[in-house]
């Protein structure tokens, strides 16, 4: 590309106003070959499932070439599934909320802390992520049964006589939720604390604003932003998550993730399967959406 | 008048592990005054600023403002108002709330917030600004609107964290000037931290010259410039050419030990000296025959400041520099005779 010297003050802004378009376009182009991915492996297949949900299912064959709204009339009509879709969010809710709030505490302990404490911190963080989810299941085998870990120090600590099992309990698929997604949590919040400049709670307690009320108008408003993205995390992943609440969570535990599973592979349903799907990839969609719209109005802050 | 102490500050020491980072310092500021705390970094300035305003505590010592000891009192229930270096503006804040901040913290109504807020910002000339957000403020900006945070509150006495140091040369100049005119128009009392020192001598009413944690020196910044306590001081102070001789018998030698083409009027007891002049006092050429201490010396290079000439020269081991208004006819390589009073030399062994 020859560049020439603009001559007169008009072709120079010209120059400018194609730098500027140059600028807008290179993300794009940057971004074109992981859009392309995206695209083909989770677009197609999704796409797919959506086709699938409005297929018809007649006398137990996987499904019948066809269009219905059946199975999202059934979604909402059937006590089945909309108890399933009460109960997921409920727990994935709960779930979320509690996450975020042990994780900023833990994000903010660590950021307080001078930098030589961090790096064994941040290595705990890490330690579940080099496990998968089934193994840490297995885990939890350990921890919660009448035999368990826990059974044991609640007993020798005196705080029960007897021992328990909170095994196949939904407060043992609740701590299985939590803990699944508890390091990512840890990990965004703790990247949003280091782009905050400390002195500005020494300003702060400096104007006049004791501890609680400097954490209320400096470090909440500073950290809202890490806030949305961690809870918006652990809900997408809490809902639609099949393995840890199936394992650890009582037989009547029935969510969506658990639905979907039994009408594929139990009822041989496959296009149920995929109207419950649909409605898990709307939901967060909805979600998401609401979260990026309280966002946005935050985001700025951060320069 | 009758003179009032806001700030007492009665043998505080702050101890770092190994470190005395503030090590016993006693020091007063009077109603209205400007003082400010000068030296290198790692001085104990900032250290001592930071007892004050509460972000650190002392391990002895007192502290007393307006008469009430508040060294055991966490900052945010002292009547203090900090300027940090890099301005600690919060950055989800309009300009207008950034400066209501300490007013709403003190529970002053909101109809005074407003017209408090209003009035400093045309003090510190930010009109205009009350609804932009930080990051869009050029530095200086953001500093002015810092100073109009912690001015608003009206604070028994405002500290300030080398608040321009991070700013460019003209910037800084512009602010320093600022600076002064609002402490002449409101006469506030304040402590200042820096470690330029000609932004010292500019603003303060007085100075205290620290070093390792010590109060070196403390005085009007005339005092500190004509009559400087000892060595340090006069060598943070101010430029100057230092001389380090051997004095032996009336003759002198530089530290290798040749000898110096020196004559000094008054005569040195045997030993070594480090002889001091400001580059300014020095005269040169024919100007220099007339004084009554004088240096052969050769002209190893010339610079030109501008306003000055500097001449650098070298005489044995010495180095010296000298300022001339106006070329003086001598190239590099000639040597040429400096001249000094008496009076202009500071000398230490």
């Amino acid at each position: 590309m020859t560049v020439t010297r603009p001559e007169t003050d008009a072709d120079y802004e010209a120059a400018l106003r194609r730098m500027k378009r140059q600028k807008a376009v290179t993300p794009w182009v940057l971004l074109l070959p992981a859009l392309v991915v995206v695209l083909i492996f989770f677009g197609i297949p999704t796409l797919y499932m959506a086709r699938m949900s409005f297929n018809l299912h007649i006398d137990q064959r996987l499904f019948v070439p066809g269009f219905t709204f059946e199975h999202y009339f059934d979604l909402f009509a059937n006590p089945l599934f909309t108890h399933a879709i009460l109960t997921t969010m409920v727990l994935s809710l709960m779930a979320s909320i509690f996450t975020v709030i042990i994780g900023y505490a833990f994000a903010l302990l660590v950021w307080l802390k001078p930098m030589h404490w961090r790096l064994m911190f941040v290595g705990l963080a890490l330690c579940p992520l080099l496990i998968s989810e089934i193994t840490i299941i297995f885990g939890w085998w350990m921890f919660f049964p009448k035999n368990g870990l826990l059974s044991y120090a609640l007993l020798s600590s005196g705080l029960v006589t007897e021992k328990i099992s909170l095994m196949y309990t939904e407060f043992a698929a609740f701590v299985g939720l939590v803990y699944l997604t508890l390091p990512y949590c840890f990990f965004i919040l703790l990247s949003i604390f280091d782009g905050i400049d400390k002195r500005l709670f020494e300003a702060s307690q400096d104007l006049g604003a004791p501890p609680v009320t400097t954490f209320v108008e400096v470090l909440l408003p500073l950290s809202w932003s890490g806030i949305l993205v961690a809870f918006s995390q652990a809900f997408i992943w809490t809902m639609g998550t099949y393995a840890t609440p199936s394992a650890l969570g009582p037989d009547t535990l029935w969510t969506m993730g658990f639905l979907v599973q039994e009408q594929m592979l139990g009822k041989q349903n496959w296009p149920m399967a995929s109207a419950l799907s649909m409605a898990l990839v709307l939901g967060v969609t909805v979600v998401m959406a609401l979260i990026i719209s309280l966002r946005s109005k935050q985001s700025s802050f951060h320069v | 008048m009758t003179k009032e102490t806001a700030l007492e500050l009665e043998q505080v020491r702050r101890v770092f592990g190994p470190v005395v980072a503030v090590d016993d310092v006693s020091l007063e500021v009077e109603r209205g005054e400007f003082l400010t705390l000068l030296g290198p970094s790692g001085s104990g300035k900032t250290s001592t600023l930071r007892l004050v305003g509460g972000q650190d505590q002392v391990n002895s010592g007192a502290i007393r403002l307006n008469g009430k000891r508040i060294d055991h009192l966490p900052p945010y229930e002292r009547d203090t108002a900090t300027i940090f270096q890099s301005g600690a503006l919060f950055p989800h804040k309009t300009v207008a709330e950034n400066v209501a901040y300490g007013l709403r913290m003190r529970k002053t109504p909101k109809s005074e917030i407003d017209q408090r807020v209003r009035e400093v910002l045309d003090i510190v000339q930010m009109t205009g600004f009350e609804a932009r957000y930080p990051s869009q403020l050029s530095s200086g900006q953001k500093q002015r609107v810092a100073l109009a945070r912690s001015l608003v509150v009206r604070p028994a006495i405002l500290l300030f964290d080398e608040p321009l140091s991070a700013l460019d040369l003209s910037l800084r100049l512009q602010l320093r000037a600022e600076i002064k005119r609002l402490h002449d128009e409101l006469q506030f009392s304040a402590i200042y931290v820096t470690h330029d020192q000609g932004e010292a001598m500019a603003m303060s009413s007085r100075v205290a010259v620290m070093k390792r944690g010590r109060i070196e020196q403390i005085g009007t910044p005339q005092q500190i410039f004509q009559q400087p306590a000892n060595e340090f001081v006069y060598k943070f102070i101010g430029e100057s050419s230092q001389m380090p001789v051997r004095a032996h018998g009336g003759a002198f030698a530089d530290m290798v030990g040749q000898p110096l083409d020196l004559h000094l009027h008054e005569a040195l007891s045997d030993g070594y000296w480090r002889l001091y002049v400001r580059p300014s006092r020095l005269k040169l050429a024919a100007e220099a025959a007339a004084q009554p201490n004088r240096l052969q010396a050769k002209i190893q290079f010339i610079e030109f400041l501008g306003d000055v000439y500097r001449y650098h020269f070298k005489a044995g081991a010495l180095e010296v520099f000298a300022d001339h208004a106006g070329a003086i006819g001598h190239a590099t390589g000639d040597v040429v005779e400096i001249g000094w009073q008496t009076a202009d030399m500071e000398r230490f062994r």
